[in-house]
């Protein structure tokens, strides 16, 4: 439709923009809301159950959603990858999905990347152990878009999501973002550090650790990008960003282990940058580490991650019933009770849904209207550089 | 069984020769269907591009810089730790073996190995943190008898190569022990009692006839060390995230959050192979000439 | 027992039991801030885990089928090779070191997209598609400890006395170079179970529910009870280990006196 076609022009020619803010973001958001032209089809050609099964969805509204349950249910399973239940709170979605709608869950991999989702689509393609649903990186998702990985399907809230955090073409939706944060064990750190230029201090010597290696890890490449906004680097160049962690590798104060929660419990990684939602995860998980963790102000930068329907499901109705879930209020405040921020955030919002308890377990919101976001060509920029660098000049 | 043809043919030599050869039939099918489908997709996607056209273009990008560090980082690990593994490996394994030791220390010493050649990753380098990481238990107990190791000692750093390769060595030394062990035991004692009444100190029965005897099989083990410790990478991962060697740029490219390479990955996995090639050219000559010595 | 031997085997029992005594005071700490020690909830949260139990059978049961699968395979082939084929032997050494070569991530790739049309109980059940995987994994570690094993032997006298005794082949290999090579099969075999309980690429992407799988699972996820379940999971292999040695050794029993006084 023409709609679709001009959004997703407009779509791309956003991607090799400067970069979003935040602020642009709800603004785009808040458009999106004042009902344009997206989704809307009022038949969803829905008739029997029977139907359904035959050939999913690619719409749903909410009237149709009862029978989208018993499809669903009908399958009688859900198989999800690498989702591990401590990563913004999954551990709820994949206890209560189970338990409203009576279709249990087989979630693999629980610690794969979003190669090894994608991966897992080509490799059992067709075997009734593929997943039914990924949460992978946008990188990722829109190169397996591109490969015709993915089912189209938009889900009944499709609309309340802001445009710069899903494909017009059907094929993805943003679920969730968080920001950097440095996280730290009060026990272990009697002067914890607020800002990236505080991690430089002395007092930290064999105490800063990261969550990942830049070249394996989303996350990890994250604090990279941070560190570079913190010491006058840009969205487009991070190379300040290496040569921070460079100067922090020499001091000693970077120790280059994999922080476990081992490790965290332990107390032998008693600082570790991660996303917020991880360090808030380990606050809950280990009491013995008696962990916080702050945004620092020099570097505000988050990053999203998208949900995608397997195009050749082995269990299509409740692939598209998880993704119901997922975005209904129920399912996108699981994931902010987790630290991550939901794609209808401002919505949820907009329409004072959020509990209060919830709103006050996070870090203040003036924090977060800082955040900055890359675009896929500064982070593909970002990763290159790291690629080629980080292994020579922290190595 | 098919081997009935082995039994001596004064009548056609030649037909005995070709049953025997048809009798590995089934351990060659099966390494051809399991084995090298899978290398030799590796070895084509190693001159392939994205588009699937030929090209040398990732195999030449092994030559820079930091591809070409992850190959000598490798290899270092690999000799080191081979190296370390297999002669302290032989001296523990003989230490158990040689008379006057309770035969119980050797069940003990080969159970224990088989189940430390196979640890590793996270928990060997949790082990290892928990001992001489910043709050390890054996840097603690230097701290408090007034002897700070990072201070008295600052080269030695844990989450370093060094580092790796002491973590290393736990499952070297074991894999090592395990495949000497046998071998030792072909060092017949009769042996050592004639040599001795022959008037041989102890070290001239090891250089005379020990060592040479023991050295084909060594060398076999050697490889195996350095093999196992080429393809490794769970525990350097954890240890120690900068460690650049090939497995784990393999695995970012083939399979991390952050590059997507398949093809660069294939050829990583090319060199890997090339490496290992060369490795076995060394070590055909010198198993030949150790074995003539042996027999 | 000699003074060296003595202080060698002291060295390596500090160096190999000093990091599992750091795991063990690990494992042996509480979830909460400032306690001191001791607790055993972090063994009972491993003990009372259904996936432990269930995931540490199937692993079992899956290094049991490799070990025979690839005990069957190999050894005849060994034999073979320092009976009659000597010149086969370094090409199949050079075999026997490409999976180092080939990453496990590859492997399982190229194999899950090789068999993909198989019938379901090979490409969708452990028992096959893994076994197959895990015989081809534990191929260098057999080669080499066998090939020590079959150096150290006579096989062509052996063999020899042996069918001038009237023997056929089978009694030849099962009763007599068997027995001898015992303590290198028995090597190769513990290095194979080792491998199965320790494989997690492998498993992981081909989505099968194995013990490494569980247990890296742990490792990322919890903090505590991963100590409890490494040295839970070290006990329960070396003891693996032990039965494997008791039983390889009743057989052995007879076959030694067949074989003849060394």
């Amino acid at each position: 439709m023409e709609d679709y076609e001009a959004q997703e022009i407009e779509f791309w020619a956003k991607l090799e923009e400067e970069g979003m803010s935040r602020s642009s973001m709800l603004r785009r958001s808040a458009a999106a809301a004042i009902g344009l032209t997206v989704v809307g089809n009022a038949s969803t050609a829905l008739g029997a159950t029977k139907a359904r099964l035959a050939s999913p969805p690619t719409k749903e509204t909410a009237a149709g959603l009862a029978e989208l349950v018993k499809a669903a249910k009908k399958e009688g399973h859900l198989n999800t990858i690498a989702l591990p239940p401590d990563w913004a709170n999954y551990k709820e979605a994949l206890h209560n999905f189970p338990r409203k709608y009576g279709i249990p869950i087989t979630n693999d991999n629980p610690d794969g990347s979003s190669a090894q989702e994608n991966e897992a689509l080509r490799s059992l393609k067709g075997d009734s152990r593929a997943p039914d649903v990924v949460d992978v990186g946008v990188s990722f998702a829109i190169s397996g878009a591109n490969e015709g990985l993915y089912a189209k399907y938009f889900n009944s809230n499709y609309k309340t999501i802001p445009r710069a955090l899903k494909d017009t073409r059907g094929f993805w939706m943003g679920d969730y973002w968080g920001a950097v944060s440095i996280g730290y064990n009060k026990t272990l750190v009697s002067n914890p550090p607020k800002t990236f230029k505080d991690l430089l201090k002395s007092e930290y010597k064999g105490k800063v650790a990261i969550n990942g290696s830049p070249l394996a890890s989303n996350s990890a490449v994250s604090v990279v990008i941070a560190s570079a906004l913190a010491n006058g680097g840009s969205l487009s160049d991070v190379s300040a960003g290496i040569d921070f962690w460079s100067q922090l590798k020499k001091s000693g104060n970077y120790i280059p282990v994999q922080t476990t929660p081992q490790t965290v419990a332990s107390g032998q990684t008693p600082i570790s940058l991660d996303w917020d939602y991880n360090n808030l995860a380990y606050i809950k998980e280990f009491p013995a580490a008696n962990w916080a963790f702050t945004i620092p102000a020099d570097g505000v930068y988050g990053g999203y991650y998208a949900q995608a329907i397997n195009a050749q499901a082995p269990h299509p109705n409740a692939a598209r019933l998880w993704e119901e879930f997922m975005y209904s209020d129920q399912g996108q405040i699981i994931w902010l009770k987790g630290g991550a921020h939901p794609a209808r955030f401002a919505d949820l919002v907009a329409r004072k849904v959020i509990p209060k308890s919830v709103l006050a377990s996070l870090p203040a919101a003036a924090i977060y209207n800082k955040v900055k976001f890359a675009s896929l060509g500064q982070q593909a920029k970002a990763k290159a550089l790291i690629a080629t660098t980080w292994p020579t000049k922290v190595g | 069984m098919a081997a009935q043809a082995l039994r001596p043919d004064p009548v056609s030599g030649r037909r005995r020769l070709s049953l025997g050869w048809l009798a590995t039939l089934p351990f060659f099918a099966y390494v051809i269907a399991f084995l090298f489908v899978p290398a030799v997709s590796v070895m084509v996607g190693a001159f392939q591009d994205k588009a699937n056209h030929a090209t040398f273009f990732n195999v030449h990008e092994l030559l820079q810089h930091p591809y070409i560090d992850a190959y000598w980082g490798s290899l270092r690990i690999s000799l080191i730790t081979a190296v370390a593994g297999a002669l302290f490996g032989m001296l523990v394994a003989y230490a158990a073996v040689r008379d006057g030791t309770p035969r119980w220390i050797r069940s003990v010493l080969t159970t224990f190995s088989g189940v430390a050649a196979n640890f590793g990753g996270i928990p060997l380098a949790f082990a290892f943190i928990a001992t001489l990481g910043p709050l390890g238990l054996v840097t603690t107990w230097f701290r408090n008898g007034g002897y700070d190791l990072s201070v008295r000692w600052p080269q030695f750093q844990l989450f370093s190569e060094r580092g790796v390769e002491l973590a290393y060595i736990y499952f070297q030394l074991p894999l090592m022990v395990l495949v000497i062990a046998p071998a030792l035991d072909g060092l017949k004692r009769e042996w050592r009692e004639a040599a001795s009444n022959l008037g041989a100190k102890g070290w001239q029965f090891w250089r005379y006839v020990g060592i040479p005897v023991l050295m084909p099989s060594f060398l076999g083990a050697f490889i195996l060390l350095f093999g196992n410790a080429f393809a490794a990478y769970a525990t350097a991962y954890s240890l120690n995230q900068g460690q650049n060697i090939v497995p784990i740029l393999i695995g970012n490219y083939y399979t991390g959050n952050v590059l997507d390479n398949p093809h660069l990955a294939q050829a990583l996995a090319f060199g890997m192979f090339a490496v290992l090639a060369v490795m076995m050219l060394l070590y055909i000559p010198l198993q030949r000439r150790a074995a003539r010595w042996a027999k | 027992m000699a003074p060296s031997a003595f202080v060698w085997l002291l060295l390596a029992a500090a160096y190999f039991l000093v990091p599992l005594y750091a795991t063990l005071e690990f494992s042996l700490k509480e979830n909460k801030v400032g306690t001191p020690c001791c607790t055993l909830s972090n063994y009972s949260w491993v003990i009372h885990n259904g996936d432990f139990w269930h995931t540490i059978k199937i692993s079992f049961l899956l290094a049991i089928e490799t070990i025979v699968i690839s005990l069957l395979l190999f050894v005849p082939t060994m034999y073979l090779v320092h009976l009659k084929l000597p010149r086969l032997r370094p090409v199949i050494a050079f075999m026997a070191l490409v999976p180092f070569v080939v990453p496990p991530i590859v492997m399982v790739v190229g194999l899950l997209r090789t068999f993909r049309g198989t019938p379901h109980w090979f490409y969708g059940e452990p028992w096959g598609f893994l076994a197959a995987a895990y015989v081809i994994l534990a191929f260098p570690y057999m080669f080499f400890s066998l090939d020590a094993g079959f150096r150290s032997i006579d096989v062509q006298t052996l063999t020899e006395a042996s069918q001038s005794l009237g023997a056929k082949w089978p009694t030849t290999l099962f009763r007599v170079i068997l027995p001898n090579i015992r303590s290198a099969a028995l090597a190769a075999s513990f290095l194979t179970l080792a491998i199965v309980l320790g494989e997690f690429t492998i498993a992981n992407l081909a989505a099968f529910h194995t013990f490494p799988i569980f247990l890296q699972y742990v490792n990322e996820s919890q903090g505590f009870p991963a100590g409890a379940l490494t040295l839970l999971s070290f006990l329960i292999t070396w003891g693996a280990m032990l039965s494997l040695l008791v039983v390889g050794r009743k057989r052995g029993a007879r076959g030694a006196a067949i074989a003849g006084a060394r």
